[in-house]
């Protein structure tokens, strides 16, 4: 336990903490007590789970992707096969009262299977033939998430792929491919896949003053909140935007405006602060990972969870399109957040064993 | 199986230029948090304040309106109007179909007013009032999803007299942007006062809106209430009119088109004001839908012009006791002096007739004006020439605005020579001094201005301003002419009555005396032979009678226009005897007997011809 990272463990504590403040302050405006404490009750278990997987080796895991990789993606197809409609996608396995996501826990898989994978090769660049079995494996799962269909949990797949791609490095023709397939791809997904809906959140972005009262107006309500917070906030409990309920998603997508609103520039500062201490720890792991596995998996930790901060806050703030990704450890979800403390269990591990000499 | 220990010093420095990019991108987050919540938060708290705080505005009820005897000319009724809160409207298209199909107008109008309340800022607008109790309930029915519409209990103007009114009372009408910019007490989709009383008393009626300012959440519930500034209610008003004249008057017109005034003929206060063709008035209590505005727009006999003061007409043979007047007291006739009227004369080398085809015969003045005969106003005409002619019917107040509250009153037009080379290009041509002289020709003239030029007869030669109002308008001012030629005059119109030749002979029926004088305004030149009875409406004279009574002490004077009346005597002459009658305390059986009489022949008009080629 005491070789675990503290500073890592610290950041999340702090984070867990102004999950519950403002989670607590979304309870009151929807007027269901309880959702509070049902996140604090998965911080505490996502906590646990951190402590428990960094007490593991993460070789060990890294050794079994194959069976984890196969039972995610068994997993997914029968989550498109039962799954109840839900706000227009097949996501959540309900089992009584409770619901998973299983999209959640197969983006940490998917992230394990391909550091185990890039870390094999270990001179020099990825070979192009490496480098498509990587996209394959983070291609599939994505389709089947895709099926559901959920593109903004499909999107941030991509991260760990571009992670390992660019800490394993890729020649420049594999880069050019990419490059292309990626351009192609998502002007084939805008036209032919996107729902309506999907294409004005996009096209509002890019140009804010297109549809103020439709699409804009969820990101417009958010830019109110946060800015109307000013330096030190309204107080908990007390902003305006999330207690008229005004603000919409504002437990899951919009939970930084609630806590921007009512805690001000002080309080969305220290809490970015956080987020970057988290980052910075994760990365330092893997730094001094003892091996290219501990290394890449650090790297793709960071690179899953930083692109999450980075768009789910961006969005917040209006520097980037509405696309559902929910914001790590801080936006109410049981499946994100125990997800989230596996992946950091990982880290863990890998800083517990950066000296071990086995 | 193990991983060979392989050289991590390049993976590292990738992940270390990861590890860089992430958190300049955090950087750049945090640069934005001060901009939103530091730099501009004025702005978004500004914002969140409109989201959450509605001024709903609470409208003023608007002040009543009383005549002489306390009888109510307009007040207020209950009822719901709807607003819109542009602001909260996501979908213009969406809430114009829901609006449309609980019946508040067809889906493209419907629009077309969402859209104006969208252009007037964030304030709510007015967009239906007058809602039934089943759109009401519809709409509180569908509050959660539309939340930008409130239904907002209110008056609305009642008219229980109606058309016989609505000119008085006049409309409201939306406020116009340039008029709320320009005054903070009104709000836009506010009803003010577009014409009659209603714009004239604005002020006095109109009364203060009031404000609340409450919380709403983002249902659109109200939350609490912060903050309420009442109302304050419209002052009463009383006026002049009486309306049991009123009443009278507009049974006597029937189903004519035409004006009657009635004044008090020394304080000039209005005692009857009426125009027909009229409208409803309650069309224009709220708001006005596009189809009925068109209707009435188009509509050729134009209800919504109020005659009395708007509509201009050659004033024919009631001019005559004016230039008569003017004429003693400028010497260009005296009593006396007689004219031969053979029933034709040629003057300027064209030949003009009189109405009576055999003439009557030596005529001094008061006859003139008895028998109304054009010939000897011919040759006055003529002696006196165009711009003795006019400064004579300018000192009656003709040609100019009598100064009444009502807006859009016209000054009519006294033609003379600047006139016609102003507007026509050409002199002044001296044949046309000859028709003007009887009241024909480019002259023109409004009801309301005859009633104000025969109170100057008999109020001791002053010009009032007539008025609705107690002590509105200038105080009098003398006509300047002396009096023995207003007696004179007034003598001439006496006979015109109790005279054994006297054009309106029938009003001697009532048995208080009245007197006055009837014109017939030509509106095509007639042609010969052929009875006003004989030709289709819109070609029949007007018909014009200016009177007062009672003759020794007047204290009505009433003057009617029946547009196309064809003959005074029997049309118009007979309304003007019934208002006075029910002045006079006449019984109404004796004064019901006026318009039974037979028609007699149309006179004073320049028959067959008399302008000339």
């Amino acid at each position: 336990m005491r070789r675990l990272d503290l500073w890592l463990v610290l950041a999340v504590l702090f984070i867990a903490a102004a999950s519950f403040l403002a989670q607590s302050s979304t309870a009151q405006a929807l007027e269901r007590p309880t959702l509070a404490y049902r996140q604090m009750v998965w911080l505490l278990v996502a906590v646990g789970m951190m402590v428990v997987v960094g007490m593991l080796d993460y070789r060990v895991i890294a050794r079994f992707w194959p069976p984890l990789y196969a039972g995610s993606l068994l997993v997914l197809a029968i989550t498109l096969l039962v799954a109840p409609l839900r706000a227009g996608t097949r996501s959540w396995l309900v089992f009584g009262t409770f619901t998973v996501q299983p999209s959640e826990f197969a983006r940490v898989v998917v992230l394990v299977a391909l550091a185990a994978v890039a870390a094999t090769h270990q001179q020099g660049l990825l070979s192009t033939r490496k480098s498509l079995e990587l996209v394959a494996l983070a291609a599939v799962p994505m389709g089947l998430v895709l099926l559901q269909p959920d593109l903004g949990v499909a999107l941030s797949f991509l991260p760990a792929l571009a992670a390992v791609f660019w800490l394993g490095g890729l020649r420049l023709r594999v880069w050019l491919l990419l490059a292309v397939v990626a351009v192609a791809t998502s002007v084939l997904v805008f036209f032919a896949l996107l729902k309506p809906y999907q294409k004005e959140r996009i096209l509002t972005f890019l140009e804010p003053e297109r549809a103020p009262y439709t699409a804009g107006y969820q990101q417009r309500q958010a830019k109110i909140a946060v800015g109307s917070g000013g330096l030190t906030g309204k107080g908990l409990k007390s902003g305006t935007q999330s207690q008229l309920r005004f603000l919409p998603a504002q437990g899951t997508d919009f939970i930084f405006a609630v806590w921007a609103e009512e805690t001000g520039f002080v309080g969305s500062l220290s809490l970015l602060f956080a987020y970057g201490l988290l980052l910075f720890r994760i990365f330092y792991a893997g730094l001094l990972a003892r091996d290219r596995l501990g290394l890449l998996l650090c790297g793709g930790v960071g690179a899953v969870l930083g692109a999450q901060v980075l768009v789910n806050i961006g969005m917040n703030l209006g520097l980037a399109p509405t696309t559902g990704i929910t914001l790590p450890l801080l936006s109410y979800g049981g499946s994100s957040t125990l997800a989230t403390g596996l992946a950091l269990g990982l880290v863990q591990s890998v800083w517990r064993l950066r000296f071990a000499n086995l | 199986m193990t991983y060979v220990r392989d050289d991590l010093r390049p993976v590292q420095r990738r992940l270390g230029v990861l590890l860089l990019l992430i958190l300049l991108a955090l950087g750049v987050l945090a640069a934005r948090l001060w901009v939103l919540q530091v730099l501009q938060h004025p702005q978004w708290r500004k914002l969140a304040e409109s989201n959450r705080l509605r001024r709903v505005p609470l409208e003023a009820p608007r002040g009543t309106v009383t005549d002489i005897h306390g009888e109510i000319l307009l007040d207020n009724r209950p009822a719901f109007q709807l607003l819109i809160f542009p602001e909260e409207m996501k979908d213009l298209r969406e809430t114009a179909e829901f609006l449309a199909s609980i019946g508040i107008g067809p889906v493209a109008e419907v629009e077309n007013r969402l859209r104006k309340a969208q252009r007037t800022s964030y304030l709510p607008s007015v967009i239906a009032d007058n809602l039934t109790f089943a759109q009401v309930a519809a709409i509180a029915a569908h509050r959660a999803e539309h939340k930008e519409l409130e239904v907002h209990p209110t008056t609305r103007r009642r008219v229980p007299l109606g058309p016989v009114v609505a000119h008085v009372v006049g409309q409201l009408g939306e406020v116009t942007p340039e008029q709320w910019a320009g005054n903070p007490r009104l709000r836009p989709g506010q009803l003010v006062g577009r014409s009659g009383l209603e714009r004239a008393y604005q002020d006095i009626l109109g009364g203060e809106q009031g404000n609340v300012v409450v919380v709403v959440d983002a249902l659109g519930r109200q939350v609490s209430t912060l903050d309420e500034e009442k109302p304050v209610p419209g002052k009463p008003l009383t006026v002049t009119l009486d309306l049991s004249l009123q009443r009278e008057a507009a049974a006597a017109l029937g189903a004519q088109v035409g004006a009657v005034v009635a004044l008090e003929p020394r304080s000039g206060a209005v005692r009857v004001l009426l125009s027909q063709p009229a409208f409803e008035p309650d069309l224009f209590a709220g708001h006005l839908e596009p189809k009925k505005w068109r209707e009435l727009v188009s509509d050729p006999l134009h209800p919504l012009n109020n005659r009395a003061l708007q509509a201009l007409y050659p004033p024919g043979s009631t001019i005559k006791p004016l230039y008569a007047a003017a004429a003693l007291a400028s010497g260009v006739r005296t009593p006396s002096q007689w004219v031969t009227c053979t029933g034709a004369v040629t003057i300027y080398g064209h030949p003009y007739r009189c109405w009576l085809k055999g003439g009557h015969g030596p005529v001094a003045l008061e006859e003139a004006i008895e028998v109304s005969c054009d010939t000897y106003f011919y040759y006055l005409a003529r002696d006196a020439g165009i711009e003795r002619l006019a400064s004579w019917a300018r000192l009656f107040g003709l040609g100019s605005p009598t100064g009444i509250e009502l807006p859009g009153e016209v000054g009519g037009l006294v033609p003379d020579d600047a006139w016609s080379r102003r507007v026509r290009n050409q002199p002044w041509y001296a044949g046309e001094t000859i028709s003007v002289g009887i009241g024909q020709g480019p002259i023109l003239v409004t009801p309301l201005q005859l009633a104000v030029a025969y109170a100057a007869f008999v109020n001791g030669g002053f010009l009032v301003t007539p008025h609705l109002v107690e002590g509105q308008g200038k105080p009098p001012r003398p006509v300047e002419l002396p009096a023995e030629a207003l007696a004179a005059a007034r003598r001439g119109m006496e006979r015109v009555v109790l005279g054994s030749r006297g054009t309106a002979r029938r009003l001697r029926a009532l048995p208080v005396g009245v007197a006055g004088k009837t014109g017939t305004a030509q509106v095509i030149r007639k042609k010969e032979g052929v009875t006003w009875r004989e030709l289709p409406w819109e070609q029949r004279h007007h018909a014009l009678f200016v009177g007062y009574g009672p003759v020794d002490n007047p204290v009505l004077v009433v003057a009617v226009v029946v547009e196309h009346g064809g003959d005074a005597a029997s049309v118009a002459a007979p309304v003007a005897g019934r208002i006075l009658a029910k002045a006079l305390g006449v019984p109404s059986e004796v004064a019901a007997q006026l318009l039974v009489a037979e028609v007699s022949l149309p006179e004073a008009t320049a028959a067959g011809g008399g302008e000339g080629p």
